[in-house]
């Protein structure tokens, strides 16, 4: 078994540990791999749609490989769309698009029903990945499923355009599409929570990138917060994702009670660590294209020394992540130059020391 | 303020305010006044579709709203455009462009705004939709004689593309004919740059502004040879 050589402690140890107060080796850490655990293990993107053994297999081999802090299922954002009926492109070798919303109409939308978790499309194969993940390194690693926020699922079940047009035009027909979204989400995460993960959430459109914080309280916002405090009455934490800029809504989010939210490259860390940071643990933000896929081992050091300089102080604790799953070809000494300078700097932080690295990988730069 | 001018900026702030009927009403009138459809698109409709872009700018709109201010504009473009002089043109450049998604998933609303800015801009848009190879755009442009393709794209992995359509473009000697402007989620202006397009912008009105003022200087810099 190929081993990180710098892994000290299992993530859970680390996790366990540092809640007690006690000693550990570093910062957790989650440089987001996605899909690209294809390329570590040498399968096909596309088996994943088909095997869970590949899935599975493919998680494990990447997390054995890094030695990163928490082995996820998601293969794209489309698998439950899909389960109620939206067509997915499912290209050989790369991460599924979706082709065709559920409904094309609005009239439609009483043809919607919410999904099956244990029969619908790919939702089997990826049930059965999670308990493979949780009886092979579950007791190593926190193991999570992906679900969508209820409004992006709601966008993939009438379409982007028309569902963003409604939102001003038809707001019934929204909170409509919200509602079965999210009792489609409930079936899924209790699935999940079933075999033993915990969720995590992936709200893309919601960013306010796309919808102002105006819409989102009217039609995300409710829906969202009735899937986090499910899963919490279930007693798992929640880790939040949003792309893009999101500061207009960390307030909202914080006050959701997710355990940790997740910020893209264009939000910053030290602004999300003084608004939210004394609520939930903050998770980013490394650029994923420009460092991760394009940067040098050098720009990946220095940026992700930035990150733990801005946000090792967090209140609730902050873990060095990517700002975005990694594009599928991110050059595999990237991701590992994140593990290792999260290493370098071990913990507690010390950030006189963080502040000389950033000045010698400076130095090389410059 | 004639009558007119009361019709030009009620066309605007129709599209603006979102507002269908209004939009219908303006743009009838000014035509069964037998005012200039190309100036009431011009000074009318693209006039409010530009402060649209703006607002996006400062945050007061969103997406939900922009796609709804194109349709008022479309809506208005759909009465005015019979009535264009066909002369109207002559003498200028006919602004094409071609545009699509290399590979796409939800963000390719990018690619959307980018065209209806370009139209706003006095673009003829062909919009080649997703997952676009780079032969498909060398046809397109040849097809159509674009001065403008424009590309964008999510997906890092396809970002490799964007590059080979350029040195395809050089290839079939229409490289220097055309502005190739490239947008999308991981795209920089330095990549931009690096992989050898004319132009980026983070944002799409300033991308559809940028697109033709490259495409003008491009014309002039040839009409001057």
């Amino acid at each position: 078994m190929e081993r990180n050589r710098k892994i000290q402690m299992t993530p859970k140890e680390r996790a366990a540990a540092m809640a007690k107060g006690e000693g550990v080796d570093r910062l957790p850490c989650n440089p987001n791999v996605a899909n690209g655990v294809a390329r570590v293990y040498g399968c096909k993107i596309s088996d994943f749609n088909t095997s869970a053994r590949t899935l599975a297999d493919a998680q494990i081999a990447s997390y054995r490989k890094f030695g990163y802090d928490g082995v996820r299922v998601f293969t794209d954002l489309f698998p439950w769309p899909e389960a109620m009926g939206a067509k997915v492109i499912c290209p050989e070798d790369n991460t599924a698009d979706l082709l065709e919303p559920a409904i094309k109409n609005e009239k439609d939308i009483d043809r919607l029903i919410p999904l099956n978790p244990y029969k619908d499309g790919r939702l089997p194969v990826h049930l059965e990945a999670m308990k493979y993940l949780v009886d092979e390194v579950g007791d190593e690693v926190g193991c999570s499923a992906a679900i969508i926020g209820p409004f992006t699922f709601a966008c993939f079940l009438l379409g982007i355009d028309n569902t963003l047009k409604a939102c001003i035009k038809n707001p019934e027909i929204v909170h409509k599409l919200c509602k079965i979204a999210l009792e489609s989400s409930i079936a899924y995460v209790d699935a999940a929570m079933a075999i033993g993960l915990g969720p995590t959430i992936s709200e893309p459109m919601s960013s306010c990138t796309v919808i102002s914080p105006r819409i989102f309280r009217k039609f995300s916002q409710p829906y969202l917060k009735q899937l986090v405090d499910h899963i919490k009455s279930n007693g798992k934490g929640v880790v939040m994702h949003i792309c893009g800029q999101t500061s207009g809504i960390w307030q909202d989010i914080a006050d959701m009670g997710v355990a940790g939210f997740s910020i893209d490259n264009v939000a910053s860390i030290v602004e999300c660590k003084e608004k939210i940071g004394s609520k939930c643990r903050i998770l980013g933000n490394v650029d994923p294209g420009t460092i991760m896929y394009m940067g040098s081992k050098d720009q990946v050091r220095l940026e992700t020394l930035k990150g733990i300089r801005d946000g090792y102080d967090s209140p609730m604790g902050y873990t060095p992540m990517s700002g975005c799953s990694l594009p599928i070809d991110t050059p595999l000494e990237n991701i590992q130059e994140m593990m290792d300078t999260v290493a370098d700097v071990g913990y507690p932080v010390n950030i006189e020391r963080v502040n000389e690295l950033i000045n010698d990988v400076k130095k090389r730069l410059a | 303020m004639d009558n007119k001018q009361t019709l030009l900026s009620q066309m605007a702030e129709a599209v603006i305010d979102m507002d269908e009927d209004l939009v219908e009403q303006a743009a009838n009138e000014y035509v069964e006044q037998g005012y200039d459809a190309l100036e009431g698109i011009t000074n009318g409709l693209s006039a409010g579709m530009e402060k649209v872009g703006h607002l996006y700018e400062e945050q007061e709109y969103y997406i939900p709203e922009l796609l709804i201010c194109s349709e008022v504009m479309y809506a208005g473009m759909d009465i005015l455009k019979p009535h264009l002089n066909r002369d109207d043109a002559d003498g200028k450049v006919k602004l094409k462009a071609v545009v699509g998604v290399v590979e796409g998933d939800t963000h390719d609303i990018g690619k959307n705004l980018f065209k209806i800015m370009l139209e706003t801009q006095g673009f003829e848009v062909y919009d080649l939709g997703r997952d676009v190879s780079p032969d498909r755009f060398i046809e397109k442009a040849k097809a159509v004689d674009a001065n403008l393709v424009g590309m964008s794209t999510l997906m890092t992995t396809t970002m490799r593309n964007m590059e080979i359509t350029i040195k395809k473009l050089e290839e079939e000697g229409l490289r220097e004919k055309l502005v190739v402007m490239v947008g999308g989620g991981p795209i920089s202006y330095n990549f931009a740059m690096k992989i050898g397009a004319d132009g980026y912008e983070a944002e799409a009105s300033k991308a559809a502004e940028t697109g033709k003022e490259l495409v003008l200087k491009k014309y002039s810099a040839v009409m001057a040879r």
